[in-house]
């Protein structure tokens, strides 16, 4: 299914960068949320995202006015009527997410597919008091959307092939890659990461290095982008923790992170974001 | 250069995230190619962990994680669809076939 106009429900982050790609390829994207600041925020993010192509000469002023354009930010359902893909992208609560999904559904087209960008929850749990879970799958984008280029297209216990088809499509059309995921905890790229990023810090713990020469050692084999403490930093201590532990209760002690991680998030330490995780971060 | 611990620091990085790669695919959950593609856009991999198995040679690999698994354990245990390709011949890059095909 061609997708002529798409909408994003919820405005922090994750929803404006998520409206932001889908605008700059050149597609009409409502973005909604129910709070008035919220959204403000997610367009002036929006705005940011652009302003800062605009100055690496990735696009011209004059196309970035004409995407923005694109983005219509509202607090109700006008316009909704002809929208044919949907992506919620509201907080990781499981209540919270069907609650917002089912009136969505409401007002949209009985044609149109709806989509959770979830990092994890289980999509066909949250597929659960919807009408048509057919029309309903998993956008898995990464964070910053505007900037990662992968998004895992998870399809549900329910979700149909046509439905799965179209993900891919539109993922596409947003000049995003797809790589279609079976429903499991962690889905495919967080789970395999942290399979690594566990292994790592027992390693710490058997060979006693320090974390600063083993991410040197790895940042200068060529195996990863970056050492395994700084993004774990990056990526937020407590966040890291959060989905270790699910994979832990799912797969077992392999995704064990130790005690250390958990020490470091119950003193505050959790990362780059609070100025202090396994580096200190200054300004 | 990286000294003998440092080396088996990253060999046991390296092995980790290819075992969680072939359970992946045993389960299903995404096909070799599309799991590559994963880790290289959505985790920054410079290559996808099971193409950097069949480069270095899937004997090799099996080998490395029958050390790997006499010292750390059986989380190393080298899956029994890497043991199934090397006794099939399917030793990676130089044989045309391994995880992927070439």
């Amino acid at each position: 299914m061609y997708v002529f106009k798409a909408a994003v429900i919820g405005a922090g982050t994750m929803g404006a960068e998520i409206a932001q790609v889908i605008s700059l390829s050149g597609l009409p994207v409502l973005l909604k949320d129910v709070d008035p600041k919220q959204l403000e925020r997610g367009m002036a993010h929006i705005r940011d995202i652009y302003a800062r192509r605009v100055q690496r000469g990735r696009i011209s002023e004059r196309e970035a006015e004409d995407r923005l354009g694109l983005v219509t930010a509202q607090l109700d359902y006008q316009g909704f009527s002809d929208v044919d893909l949907a992506i919620e992208a509201v907080p990781e609560k499981l209540e919270l997410k069907r609650s917002v999904l089912k009136e969505l559904e409401a007002n949209l087209p009985r044609t149109a597919i709806m989509a959770t960008n979830t990092s994890a929850l289980p999509v066909s749990e949250i597929a659960r008091g919807l009408e048509k879970p057919s029309r309903f799958l998993g956008l898995h984008f990464f964070f910053p959307a505007s900037v990662m280029r992968l998004v895992e297209v998870i399809g549900g216990e329910a979700t149909d092939e046509d439905t799965l088809d179209s993900g891919v499509e539109f993922v596409e059309g947003i000049r995003r890659i797809p790589v279609r995921v079976k429903e499991c905890p962690g889905f495919l790229v967080n789970r395999v990461l942290m399979a690594g990023l566990a292994e790592v810090f027992r390693a710490e713990r058997d060979l006693g290095l320090e974390p600063a020469r083993i991410d040197a050692a790895v940042a200068a084999s060529g195996l990863a982008p970056m050492g395994p403490y700084a993004l774990a930093d990056a990526l937020g201590l407590d966040i890291a923790q959060e989905v270790a532990q699910t994979l832990q209760a799912a797969y077992g002690d392999r995704f064990d992170l130790g005690e250390r991680i958990a020490e470091l998030v119950a003193a505050g330490k959790r990362g780059a974001k609070s100025g202090q995780g396994f580096y200190t971060y200054t300004g | 250069m990286a000294d003998e611990r440092e080396q088996e620091l990253l060999d046991r990085f390296r092995y980790a995230v290819l075992l969680e790669a072939v359970r992946c695919l045993d389960e299903g959950i995404s096909s070799a190619r599309e799991i590559d593609i994963a880790m290289r856009a959505g985790a920054g991999l410079p290559e996808g962990p099971l193409a950097a198995a069949d480069k270095q040679g899937l004997d090799s690999v099996l080998r490395r994680l029958e050390e790997l698994e006499a010292r750390w354990g059986e989380r190393f245990a080298p899956p029994r669809r890497l043991r199934d390709l090397v006794t099939a011949g399917r030793t990676g890059l130089e044989a045309g076939r391994g995880f992927l095909e070439y």
